[in-house]
């Protein structure tokens, strides 16, 4: 084999060597070297927790390693702050926006830029950042607020934003997690044409295997904090790079499909919801569910997912139409009055809505709990029961935590989500609203949790899954709901949902106009 | 920062043991009293007679202790009030207004029951006595439980609310005691009538009962939080509001309560500090003053950090160091305002200990920097 790489023909502008870095309780990187080529998209692939970002904090100087170093250009350079970085030419793009939204694309890409000091005159960097923009192919409106724009949108000004500082290197944290299918391609067109024809070179720090493998020219795998593998992406293929990653193949799993006719549990007629800004969300949606069957809702976020989501849990209130579950009108019940009912809810925002940074994994099992009498003694809550659950929760779940008196804040998101995924479970709900659930987690967890649901669906819950990943809900669902500006598509049986239908329906074409194309 | 081949930087703690948040209080207090000695210093005292008076008027004196006792319990019912909304992460800044609604609330029942006339004195006093404190606790819970309503109906901040509310019951107070007002001293002299004997609080071993509320409060309180499901609730909203409401609590019925229970408290306040200290037992023309005093209550539970238990001896020390630094102050000719910065100093290094207490030093070896870029191979195949 060629020790040499073909492609791209240069010199490895940053090296790493022997990085090492603890963290209280955990090796986070364990003598990583890692070899940047000039003018590739070298993308960094390792599940949660593998030590993606810390190496890619490393690189930008938001952390110094213990042990080992950086070259840059065959330099040995030392990065004391993303300052230091920035000056030798890397740049990052976090993987959460990092803009300020009231203000101009134009503002935000000057904003803290070294030259501007004191006096800041947009009208004399305007030209410089146009001609900047017209180098490299991009189109935006400078004077547009940001809060205007689509997210694929908002990563450009964020990625102009470090060319506009001089990056020649350039770090992408998980760049297309809140991007549309349409927005990655875009994205991921726009990148080659950088490292092709302006000579940066990108690290692209991601789990998500289709990502890596359209786009970049070599992979490095990490694995609990160590380099596992470093590929050509040519010769590379899906199922090796899950093995590199997680250290075994995963056995997927696919529920029976067993519909049998029971009654329906859940009856939803001509709902609608507003927003909070007012306007309508949710337009005379009406679907049933019945027992041991999965609704997957499938559409692009922003379509009136999260007011679905929130109107059946009692969090919002419906404008008009009804929600009937277990033959009892709930549509003007609380949530908890849901919860005792045999509801159960997973949101999207786990840290935000569905635990508390500051509890302990008991307190945080306590959510869906303090009400529940079996958890209460003589006015007390069951602290001893409670931990207990949770116990069982984190063997069952696989929740790597060091303790059950952990704070959730230490855990990570996959982690997270599979706590919560247990505790909603472990109510034995009848009916469970699943949003996102596997959203952001790596490919292991998301395949637990899946199964999970499954099991579940097994024991006859009724789950209404919503989720912006079509694969998911073609291997899950019985039924496909696209949804698009508040109105559901249809409901079509999964026998009849293939990828394209819905795909075409996800963008606002109609059952009927998909048949006639 | 780096020290020869060392690196030292601040990390913070995974585990805070109990015994460091005592040890760490305990030096706060100590930083305190060594920077205040500049003051003194700068006064020409003698440091050791400055502290020997401090000490030993708030702590030893009989007088001076009693004072000490009778101000830490007034300061213990005011961190109170402003401990139990500060769990549900909302913060009550109308502790005078609450206080002065107790204090009135508490006068108005001898005022109804024309008891100042003591000859027509008819009900038991006990039975008295016990409206007193149940009319000020409720007067104060009223107050406090409007800016509650607000904040959670109509989202009206409670901060604004609560200062606003103490400014009216602060008018308020005045137009009961002052220029005829219906509380007026018969002698006309700008401060209420004073309280029949038999309506004195009751003494247990020459401290007035309150005592018994505040100490037995702060138990009530630490297992309210830590084992009850209500104080779960409470603090599972003070931390993420949108996970309360998900995990089923209704935020109107939760804001309510503890501005409810908080207010409650300071109106408890006001009954102990007008109707309870012997020597006292009349809303005084001064009122002000403790009203002002009582914003010390939301120190004491900041430091403490929302600990009912841990707030005591807080209090204490903040109640001593303020009578302590006042009567040295006017026994060693000190400069005015001496017990204000004391206390000020006191605020300083606890939350600076707070911030140190979240952190430990660490000192690292500086890795040698010889190693030279290897490139890294692709693997076979």
């Amino acid at each position: 084999m060629p020790k040499t790489l073909h492609l791209p023909p240069a010199d490895p502008i940053l090296v790493a060597r022997a990085l090492t870095k603890r963290f209280p309780g955990v090796l986070a990187l364990d003598h990583v070297d890692v070899e940047f080529q000039e003018r590739e998209i070298h993308a960094i692939l390792g599940q949660n927790g593998a030590g993606k970002t810390t190496l890619m904090n490393i690189l930008f100087g938001l952390v110094q390693p213990d042990e080992g170093a950086l070259f840059l250009r065959g330099q040995q350079v030392e990065f004391r702050s993303p300052h230091d970085a920035l000056a030798h030419g890397i740049g990052m793009v976090h993987q959460t926006r990092r803009l300020v939204s009231a203000h101009t694309v134009l503002e935000n890409i000057v904003l803290g830029h070294p030259r501007v000091r004191g006096f800041l005159n947009l009208r004399s960097v305007a030209p410089e950042v146009e001609g900047l923009c017209n180098k490299y192919g991009f189109t935006v409106d400078l004077a547009a607020r940001v809060w205007q724009l689509p997210e694929g949108e908002r990563q450009w000004v964020e990625i102009l934003k470090a060319l506009y500082r001089g990056a020649q290197v350039l770090i992408l944290d998980e760049p297309t997690s809140a991007l549309t299918p349409p927005e990655v391609k875009t994205l991921l067109a726009g990148l080659q044409a950088l490292v092709r024809d302006q000579g940066v070179t990108i690290l692209l720090v991601t789990h998500k295997l289709p990502i890596v493998l359209a786009a970049s020219h070599r992979v490095t795998v990490l694995r609990s904090g160590k380099v596992v593998a470093r590929v050509r992406t040519g010769e590379a293929t899906e199922e090796m790079l899950v093995r590199h990653m997680i250290g075994r193949d995963i056995v997927a799993r696919t529920g029976k499909r067993s519909i049998e006719a029971g009654p329906p549990l859940l009856q939803v007629d001509h709902l609608s919801v507003v927003n909070d800004k007012g306007q309508p969300a949710l337009q005379d949606v009406s679907f049933s569910l019945r027992e041991g069957e999965i609704l997957g809702v499938a559409g692009v976020t922003g379509n009136g997912q999260d007011e679905l989501a929130q109107v059946l849990a009692g969090l919002r209130d419906a404008v008009s139409g009804t929600v009937r579950f277990k033959d009892r009108d709930v549509t003007r019940l609380s949530p908890l009055a849901r919860w005792r009912m045999g509801m159960g809810y997973v949101p999207a925002e786990r840290v935000e809505v569905a635990s508390i940074a500051a509890f302990s994994l008991v307190e945080n099992t306590a959510l869906n709990y303090h009400f529940d009498p079996a958890f209460a003694r003589r006015g007390l809550l069951d602290d001893a029961g409670l931990e207990q659950l949770t116990r069982n929760i984190i063997s069952c779940y696989e929740v790597k935590t060091p303790t059950a008196r952990t704070r959730a804040q230490h855990l990570s998101g996959g982690n997270l989500q599979k706590l919560i995924l247990g505790r909603v479970l472990s109510r034995k709900p009848r009916l469970l609203i699943a949003h996102l659930p596997t959203q952001g987690l790596d490919v292991e967890a998301a395949a637990f949790v899946r199964a999970a649901l499954l099991d579940a669906k097994a024991d006859g819950a009724a789950i209404l899954l919503i989720s912006e990943d079509l694969d998911e809900i073609l291997s899950l669902a019985d039924w496909v709901a696209p949804i698009y500006e508040g109105r559901f598509g249809g409901v079509l049986p999964r026998a009849e949902a293939d990828i394209e239908t819905i795909g075409a329906m996800m963008a606002g074409l109609s059952a009927k106009e998909v048949r006639a194309q | 920062m780096r020290l020869g081949r060392y690196d030292v930087t601040l990390e913070p703690r995974t585990t805070r043991p109990a015994f460091y948040s005592a040890l760490t209080a305990v030096g706060a207090i100590l930083l305190a009293l060594a920077l205040a000695s500049v003051l003194f210093l700068s006064a020409q005292t003698p440091l050791l007679d400055a502290y020997r008076a401090i000490f030993s008027y708030a702590f030893f004196n009989p007088n001076g202790l009693l004072a000490t006792i009778h101000r830490s319990i007034y300061l213990l019912l005011c961190t109170y009030a402003f401990l139990v909304p500060l769990r549900a992460g909302l913060w009550n800044i109308g502790l005078p207004g609450q206080v002065y609604a107790g204090g009135i609330a508490a006068f108005a029942i001898p005022f109804v029951f024309r008891t100042q006339e003591s000859q027509t004195l008819s009900l038991p006093p006990v039975f008295l006595i016990l409206l007193m404190v149940a009319s000020a606790a409720a007067a104060g819970a009223v107050v406090g439980g409007f800016a509650g309503v607000l904040r959670a109906r109509f989202q009206v901040n409670e901060i604004l609310v609560t200062m606003m509310l103490n400014s009216i019951l602060f008018w308020l107070v005045a137009y009961m005691i002052k220029e005829g007002g219906p509380f007026m001293s018969p002698r006309g002299e700008g401060e209420s009538f004073a309280l029949p004997p038999p309506l004195h609080a009751p003494l247990l071993w020459g401290v007035p009962f309150t005592a018994v509320l505040a100490l037995g409060a702060a138990v009530f309180l630490d297992i309210l939080f830590a084992k009850t499901p209500l104080g779960y609730r409470i603090r599972a909203f003070g931390q993420n509001p949108a996970a309360a409401r998900y995990g089923g609590i209704i935020p109107l019925a939760l804001s309510l309560f503890v501005f409810l229970l908080g207010g409650g408290f300071a109106g408890l306040a006001g009954y102990h500090y007008f109707a309870a200290l012997p020597g006292v037992y009349k809303i005084s023309g001064n009122y002000g003053y403790f009203g002002d005093l009582s914003f010390y209550g939301i120190i004491s539970a900041l430091i403490a950090r929302g600990s009912s238990l841990g707030a005591v001896p807080i209090a204490v020390l903040f109640a001593g160091l303020s009578l302590g630094a006042r009567f040295a102050q006017g026994q060693l000719r000190l400069p005015f305002g001496v017990d204000y910065a004391l206390l000020g100093l006191l605020m300083m290094t606890f939350v600076a200990s707070h911030v140190l207490y979240q952190f430990r030093v660490a000192w690292r070896r500086v890795p040698s920097p010889t190693l030279r870029p290897a490139p890294t191979q692709l693997p076979p195949g």
